[in-house]
């Protein structure tokens, strides 16, 4: 996940590259995805997370996009 | 293998990250359990097998356990008193998350190289029009983690 210092910034690197745009979010969007993903990352009973589980964090952000699916349908 | 131990081991692993900004080396490893260094490997590769750390490939050195990194990286994040590498834009956010902390990242654009300083403070985010671009969708994130 790369970071752009504007919109037109990473436009440019996407044509650059030839790359289809993927999914872009702002930093404070980023920064409450980073919460939710990380905040128990250090515990001792951290052991992953489930398919249903991680479909529930992008859920809760409102990443429902299919680029945010967790399985091919 | 047991679990009990595998979870016991990637706590420690976490916990090295943060007091030393880099991972423990299986001989490490070995030592803080009392283990020999062929079952330190074995259980750094059974880790890796569950997504918990990442290998460097075709090594038992750990690149990644997210969201640090073991290399340098063009996320830099400065922190409880420490500075660290990220492994991406997401990640440089994810440290200061995981520390529960606030942070003063240095990053770039990856477009022209260019240096942008974010901040995390009392659990804000301070920034700019800055964009953070996921170019792989998720359920393709482990087909290449280095690329993702």
């Amino acid at each position: 996940m790369l970071l752009f210092r504007s919109e037109a910034a990473l436009e440019r690197w996407l044509v650059k590259n030839n790359y289809a745009r993927g999914a872009t979010l702002t930093v404070a969007q980023v920064w409450e995805l980073a919460q939710l993903w990380y905040h128990n990352r250090l515990a001792l009973d951290y052991h992953g997370r489930s398919i249903e589980q991680v479909q529930a964090i992008f859920q809760q952000l409102g990443l429902t996009a299919s680029f945010w699916r967790t399985e091919q349908t | 293998m047991n679990d009990d131990l595998i979870w016991h081991v990637r706590a420690f692993i976490y916990q090295h990250f943060v007091e030393t900004a880099r991972p423990p080396t299986v001989d490490e490893t070995a030592t803080q359990f009392g283990l020999t260094r062929e079952q330190a490997t074995t259980i750094y590769a059974e880790l890796g097998q569950r997504h918990a750390i990442f290998l460097e490939p075709g090594t038992h050195h750990i690149r990644m356990a997210n969201p640090f990194s073991a290399i340098p990286t063009t996320f830099r994040v400065h922190a409880h008193g420490k500075a660290y590498w990220a492994n991406c834009a997401w990640d440089s956010f994810g440290i200061p998350a995981a520390l529960h902390t606030d942070a003063m990242i240095e990053a770039t654009c990856a477009e022209n190289q260019q240096p942008i300083t974010l901040r995390v403070e009392n659990g804000q985010v301070t920034c700019g029009a800055e964009h953070i671009h996921f170019l792989v969708p998720f359920r393709r994130w482990y087909d290449d983690l280095i690329f993702t």
